[in-house]
C-alpha cells in the first residue's frame, strides 16, 4: 500500500531529474507516451490547483518530454531505487528500509532548486503538500508515479547496465509491465542522437550524483534510526507514566511535572499517598469519636494510634532519605502550596504550635506554660538547625567554587561527601517534629489531643485544597488591575466555586 | 593499679598511676567532660557540630568545645566515643555536668520534652 510519504519521495527524485534538466540541456533521450505522462498531468493539475504557472516544466512540453524523462531517470537512477516496499534491493543502489526512509517529509526541503528547478520543485512541494492533504486521493496518484518512476528507472538501467536492469525488472513487481512497455521505445529513440559524448556527460554525472545520493541516504539513515530511538524511548516513558499514574503516584499537580523520578521517590510519593488516605480516615474516626463522646479510654486508644500513624510517616521518610535525599527536600513529594512553606522537608513545628494554640481553647494555666515552652524550645532547636545547614550550604558552596581544573574531581568528591549530611538534617528535623507531636501528646489531655490533631490534619486539608483552587482558577480574578468591571464579573463567576470553602471549613469547628 | 569510679557510667575505668593526660581516650573524654559545665565534643568542619554549638549559644549558655581535628590525638578520642554512644558519626557529643547527654538527636529531644534546661541549671551552665 502506497502512503502519501512515498509520494513525497517520488517527488524527490523528481526534483533531482529537474536539477539535471539544467546541466544537460539538448539531450534528448525521446518523446513521451501516453503512460509517461500520467505523472505529468497529475502536475499540471496540482500546479494548477495551486495557481503556479508550470510554463518551464519540462512535463507539460510534450515535445520535449522525453529528453525530461532522461534526466528523470538519471535522478531517479541516483537517488536511489524504489523498486518496492517488499522486494529486495538492485545490486546498483545501497541497501536500506524502504519503508521508514521515505517516510521523511522534511527532506524535500534539501532539495530546492534554481528558478527553473524551482518552479518545479515549487510544483513538486505542492504535489508532495497536495498528496499530503489530499490523501485519498495521493494512493493512487502515487502509485502512478511511483510506478512511472520506477519504470523510468528501468528504462535507464537499461541503457547503462542491461543485465542488472533486467535483474532489476525483473524483481519489481508493480511496475513489470510497464517497464517492459517502456524498455523498447527509449532504446529506440536513444540511439538517435551522439550516444557516445552524452553517456560519457551522463556518466560522469551519475558518478557525482551518486555520491551525493549516497550520502544523503546515509544521513537520512541515521536520522531515522535516531527517530526510531526516540519513538521506543517515548512509548516507554509514556508506559511509566501510565504505570505510575494507576498507582496513584502523581498527585494532583505535585510531582506531575517532573518526570524523571527516581525509584526511591517513587516508593515515597505511593507510600506517602497512602499514609494521606489513611490519615483521612483516622480523623474521621477522631472526629466522630469526639461528637459521639466515647469515653478517655477508647478516645485514647485512636488517639495513640493516629501519634503511631505519624511515628510511620516519619521512619517512610528515613527511609526515602537515604535513597533520595533531594525528593524529600526540593518537596517534590507534596503539593505546591505546602512546598512553599517548607522547612526542611517538612512543616516548622514552632508554626504548627502557634496555630493550635488559637485553636486549642481552653488550656490550663499549667497547660499554656508547656505549650509556649514548647513553642520556644522548638524554635531554638529549628534556629540552631537552619544555621548548621547554612553552614553547609556555604562550605558547599566554597568547595565547589574553588575547585581548579585539575583537582576538579577531588573537589567533587569532597562536595558530594559534604551533601551526604543534608541527609542528617533532614533526620534531625523529623526527629524535632516527632518530639513535638509527642509532647504535645504528653501536655493535653485526651480530648484535647483528639481535637488537637483534627485541626492539624485540617490544617494541611486546607494547604493542599488551596494547591488545588490554585491550579485551577484563573489568574485574571486575582489581578484586579484596571478594568474592575471585568474583575467584578470573574468574582461572581468564581462564587460558585467559592461556596463550597465555608462548608469545608465549618466540618470540624473548633468550639 | 588504680581504680576511678565513673559516677556518670557505674563502672570502674583503670586509671595509671602517673595521672598524666591519660593514656585511655575514653579516660580523657571523662576528664575532660568533668572538667566543664557544658562540653561539646566537635569537629571544626561539621555542620552538624555548628548547629548543636549555635544551639547552645541561642540559649544563652557557654560551652566548651573541644574540636577533635585540632587535637593530636582527636583521632583516639573519636573512636572512643563513636564506642560510646554507638553511632557513626562520633561527633557532636554533649556532656552537661560531667554527664552524657548524647548525640545531636538526643539533645533536642532533651529540649523538646523540657529536661534540658534544668539540667543546664543544675550544672549551672545557666541562671534565671
Amino acid at each position: 500500500m502506497h502512503d502519501p510519504m512515498k509520494t513525497k519521495g517520488k517527488a524527490n527524485d523528481v526534483k533531482r531529474a529537474a536539477r539535471l534538466v539544467n546541466f544537460m540541456a539538448g539531450h534528448r533521450v525521446g518523446e513521451t507516451n501516453l503512460s509517461e505522462s500520467g505523472p505529468s498531468d497529475d502536475n499540471i493539475s496540482y500546479s494548477v490547483l495551486h495557481g503556479l504557472t508550470p510554463s518551464p516544466n519540462p512535463f507539460i512540453n510534450q515535445g520535449r518530454s522525453a529528453f525530461d524523462f532522461g534526466e528523470l531517470e538519471e535522478a531517479i537512477v541516483l537517488q536511489g531505487v524504489k523498486i518496492g516496499h517488499d522486494e529486495p534491493k538492485a545490486p546498483l543502489f545501497t541497501e536500506r528500509p524502504a519503508a521508514t526512509l521515505e517516510m521523511i517529509p522534511s527532506w524535500p526541503m534539501r532539495f530546492q532548486l534554481t528558478n527553473r528547478g524551482s518552479s518545479r520543485s515549487g510544483e513538486e512541494s505542492t504535489d508532495s503538500g497536495s498528496a499530503h492533504l489530499l490523501e485519498p486521493e495521493s494512493p493512487i496518484s502515487s502509485i502512478r508515479v511511483s510506478t512511472d518512476q520506477q519504470a523510468f528507472n528501468q528504462k535507464f538501467h537499461m541503457q547503462q547496465q542491461q543485465p542488472e536492469m533486467a535483474s532489476d525488472s525483473s524483481r519489481t513487481g508493480q511496475s513489470e509491465n510497464q517497464s517492459a512497455a517502456k524498455q523498447p521505445p527509449e532504446r529506440r529513440r536513444g540511439g538517435v542522437k551522439s550516444e557516445k559524448v552524452r553517456d560519457a556527460k551522463i556518466l560522469r554525472r551519475l558518478a557525482q550524483n551518486r555520491e551525493a545520493a549516497k550520502k544523503s541516504r546515509l544521513r537520512k539513515k541515521a536520522y531515522v534510526q535516531q527517530l526510531e530511538l526516540s519513538r521506543i524511548k517515548l512509548t516507554q516513558l509514556e508506559q511509566g507514566v501510565q504505570r505510575a499514574r494507576a498507582q496513584g503516584l502523581i498527585l494532583d499537580g505535585a510531582s506531575g511535572a517532573h518526570a524523571n523520578i527516581s525509584s526511591g521517590a517513587a516508593m515515597f510519593d505511593m507510600e506517602y499517598a497512602r499514609w494521606l488516605e489513611d490519615d483521612h480516615r483516622r480523623r474521621l474516626d477522631i472526629g466522630n469519636g469526639l461528637q459521639a463522646d466515647l469515653s478517655d479510654e477508647d478516645l485514647r486508644i485512636i488517639v495513640d494510634g493516629y501519634i503511631n500513624h505519624y511515628d510511620d510517616i516519619f521512619r517512610l521518610r528515613g527511609v526515602a532519605a537515604k535513597s533520595d535525599v533531594f525528593h524529600l527536600f526540593t518537596g517534590m513529594w507534596t503539593t505546591p502550596a505546602e512546598r512553599c512553606f517548607l522547612w526542611m522537608a517538612g512543616f516548622r513545628p514552632s508554626d504548627l504550635i502557634k496555630m493550635l494554640i488559637t485553636q486549642l481553647d481552653p488550656l490550663t494555666e499549667q497547660q499554656l506554660v508547656g505549650i509556649y515552652n514548647l513553642k520556644h524550645s522548638s524554635q531554638q532547636a529549628e534556629e540552631a538547625l537552619s544555621q548548621g545547614l547554612e553552614q553547609l550550604q556555604q562550605s558547599l558552596v566554597d568547595t565547589i567554587a574553588s575547585s581548579t581544573v585539575t583537582d576538579g574531581m577531588h573537589q567533587m568528591a569532597i562536595a558530594m561527601g559534604k551533601l551526604s549530611n543534608l541527609e542528617g538534617f533532614i533526620w534531625q528535623a523529623d526527629n524535632l517534629r516527632q518530639q513535638t507531636l509527642h509532647q504535645l501528646h504528653r501536655i493535653l489531655t485526651v480530648r484535647q489531643a483528639a481535637r488537637c490533631f483534627l485541626v492539624i490534619g485540617e490544617y494541611y486539608g486546607r494547604l493542599r485544597a488551596l494547591s488545588s483552587l490554585w491550579a485551577s482558577c484563573p489568574r485574571e480574578i486575582l489581578l484586579n488591575d484596571g478594568n474592575s468591571g471585568q474583575a467584578n464579573s470573574h468574582l461572581q463567576m468564581v462564587q460558585p466555586q467559592q461556596s463550597h470553602i465555608p462548608t469545608f471549613f465549618n466540618q470540624f469547628p473548633p468550639h | 593499679m588504680q581504680y576511678q569510679a565513673v559516677e556518670s557510667w557505674g563502672y570502674y575505668i583503670p586509671v595509671p598511676s602517673s595521672t598524666a593526660a591519660g593514656a585511655d581516650p575514653l579516660e580523657r573524654v571523662v576528664r575532660l567532660a568533668s572538667e566543664s559545665a557544658v562540653v561539646i565534643f566537635s569537629v571544626s568542619s561539621c555542620c552538624m557540630c555548628h548547629a548543636v554549638k549555635r544551639l547552645f549559644c541561642g540559649m544563652g549558655v557557654n560551652p566548651t568545645v573541644y574540636e577533635l581535628d585540632q587535637d593530636p590525638r582527636g583521632r583516639e578520642i573519636e573512636r572512643a566515643l563513636m564506642r560510646l554512644l554507638g553511632t557513626s558519626p562520633a561527633v557532636p557529643v554533649v556532656f552537661i555536668g560531667g554527664k552524657l547527654v548524647g548525640a545531636m538527636d538526643r539533645v533536642m529531644a532533651s529540649h523538646i520534652n523540657g529536661t534540658l534546661v534544668p539540667l543546664l541549671k543544675e550544672a549551672g551552665a545557666l541562671w534565671l
